[in-house]
């Protein structure tokens, strides 16, 4: 039995009559990307919230490094490894760069967060803009800091739902390879939400695809974009 | 700023002080100047509360008003020296608020101010009615010792060492602010301010620092109270009334927060405006109100946010936000 990182089991969510998801299951091993597609209202962000603890399991259960962490709220199990970025972006508006960068480096229980912080900004090509206040970013470099703050301190699961949204074309793509290359120097397993099909196609070891709350596919990228159902459902035939 | 040039400007304030009461022989103008910075800290402790956890209170008398009564009842008790009452006054409510502040620091915007209104209210209507205990609407005068921290009352309470112990209270908590905020704290109390839910998903229980400001900006607004009621020598219920924080309030917003010493700054201007104004015209307040319209309107910032922008074009260099990206920096990845 493979060494999984993440483990998800029968995770649902229920909202009164309404299965936003419901019996989702899917691993993750270390270094692994993931990427989650699906039409919109499929449940993927759902599915993110369940695993990170914003939202209360109906019923399943999640384990991170063997550890279930069902029970834990979302600060618990941050401390724990388990990271995320948020559809919009979400950052800390009045903060310098530095600062709230190293911040969340520090709050992992990082040796050397000034060291950790830099490494990654310099990754992300945000260290020249280091001391400047947040909002003063642009959109594309605010959207890069997102993903900072979420990849400081190591953790061992990076949930980013989606990432690139709102980026052109060139910064997209630009952004998909930093992220590879980035998550695999760093050992972090990514579970990755995104409509750019380029992206999760190009940067995925494995594709999982939700309709109306559920997994009707999952596999290798190419498996999963021959799969007639997953075209069906949501590539269409332009796949 | 740096530690070394933190203490450089903490002593040269300091100095200031110290000349200042050598310099100003005029009692009356010490006593306005003491005044000034007495309601200069309490605007410290009500700006502490609006910069970090961009809450506004409408209650902060509470902790001005309340440490006088503290001290001045435990003195009339006979229970405690004069000194542990100002340190039991001072502690003492930066725990209460503290423990309130677990409570009422999860309520956002309006209904915070709400609450703190509430408390304050509740607190003055006490005042107001157990005689017995706080001389009620007649307010009660405070028994000072013949010494206090070795210095003799004949000391203590002339004009010019009154100005100094103010002067020198509101540079040190500035001080001891600005040293605080730099840290670990002031960057945990920002991202708590500034997006609590991502605070939360870095790690961050953000209940805690909440009520951690509030208790710190109680104990800064209780040392005013305290500063008042050596200089006054009583205390009343009126210091315990909504309308005194409201004054607070207007100094901080005229004053701004993006500097620590803002609010000081709206005080000395409230007050300038008060005792210019108020000579010439009967309703200085309402003046002054147009003036505070006229700050929100053209000067969201404050006064010091607006001096900080000229200071920034005077010495030929942008503000900070615009300074920070150097020329030719990429905005895109790559």
């Amino acid at each position: 039995m493979p060494d999984y990182v993440l483990q998800a089991e029968d995770v649902a969510i229920h909202y009164g009559g309404v299965k936003a998801v419901d019996g989702v299951a899917m691993t993750l091993t270390r270094g692994q990307i993931r990427g989650l597609i699906g039409p919109n209202g499929a449940g993927k962000s759902t599915v993110i919230d369940a695993i990170t603890g914003r939202r209360r399991l109906t019923r399943g259960r999640v384990q991170l490094g063997g550890e279930d962490v069902s029970a834990l709220n979302v600060v618990e199990r941050r401390r724990r490894g388990l990271s995320r970025s948020f559809q919009r972006t979400s950052i800390f508006a009045r903060m310098a760069v530095r600062r709230q960068v190293e911040l969340a480096s520090w709050k992992m229980g990082t040796a050397d967060p000034a060291a950790d912080a830099e490494d990654v900004l310099r990754e992300l090509s945000l260290h020249t803009l280091s001391e400047a206040t947040a909002q003063d970013l642009g959109y594309g470099e605010q959207r890069r800091l997102d993903l900072a703050i979420a990849l400081v301190g190591k953790p061992k699961v990076l949930l980013l739902d989606e990432p690139m949204a709102g980026l052109s074309v060139k910064e997209s793509l630009d952004l998909a390879q930093h992220l590879k290359a980035l998550t695999s120097r760093r050992g972090v397993s990514v579970l990755l939400v995104e409509h750019d099909m380029d992206v999760v196609f190009g940067i995925s070891d494995e594709v999982t695809v939700f309709e109306l709350g559920r997994v009707i596919a999952s596999g290798a990228p190419a498996a999963v974009r021959a799969n007639p159902r997953v075209r069906e459902a949501y590539l269409g035939s332009a796949a | 700023m740096t530690l070394p040039r933190l203490f450089l400007c903490t002593a040269a304030a300091l100095a200031v002080g110290v000349l200042a009461a050598s310099f100003i022989g005029s009692g009356t103008v010490l006593s306005l100047l003491t005044q000034a910075t007495i309601y200069a800290v309490f605007a410290l402790g009500v700006g502490l509360l609006l910069r970090q956890n961009g809450m506004v209170s409408f209650g902060h008398a509470l902790f001005f008003g309340s440490s006088g009564y503290t001290v001045a009842i435990l003195l009339q008790m006979q229970a405690v020296s004069a000194e542990l009452a100002i340190v039991l006054a001072v502690l003492g409510l930066g725990a209460l608020a503290f423990v309130v502040g677990l409570v009422i620091v999860r309520v956002p915007g309006v209904a915070f101010g709400m609450l703190t209104l509430a408390l304050g209210q509740m607190v003055f209507l006490t005042a107001s009615r157990v005689r017995g205990l706080t001389g009620g609407a007649d307010g009660m005068s405070i028994e000072w010792p013949s010494v206090l921290f070795g210095l003799p009352a004949s000391v203590l309470f002339k004009p010019a060492t009154l100005w100094i112990v103010s002067w020198s209270a509101l540079v040190l908590l500035t001080a001891g602010l600005a040293w605080l905020l730099r840290g670990r704290f002031g960057s945990i109390t920002e991202a708590v301010r500034d997006n609590e839910e991502r605070a939360r998903f870095i790690g961050i229980r953000t209940l805690v620092p909440r009520a951690a400001v509030y208790a710190l900006s109680a104990s800064i607004t209780a040392v005013a109270g305290v500063l008042a009621a050596l200089n006054t020598g009583f205390i009343s219920p009126e210091s315990l009334h909504w309308s005194l924080s409201g004054v607070a309030l207007m100094m901080v917003v005229v004053g701004g927060t993006r500097v620590l010493w803002g609010p000081a700054l709206g005080a000395g201007v409230y007050f300038l405006a008060k005792d210019v104004l108020g000579d010439h015209a009967q309703h200085w307040m309402a003046i002054f109100g147009i003036a505070l319209i006229v700050v929100i309107v053209f000067a969201p910032e404050g006064l010091s946010g607006l001096l900080r922008r000229l200071a920034c074009r005077v010495l030929r260099r942008a503000p900070a936000p615009a300074a920070v990206r150097p020329a030719g920096a990429p905005r895109v990845a790559h």
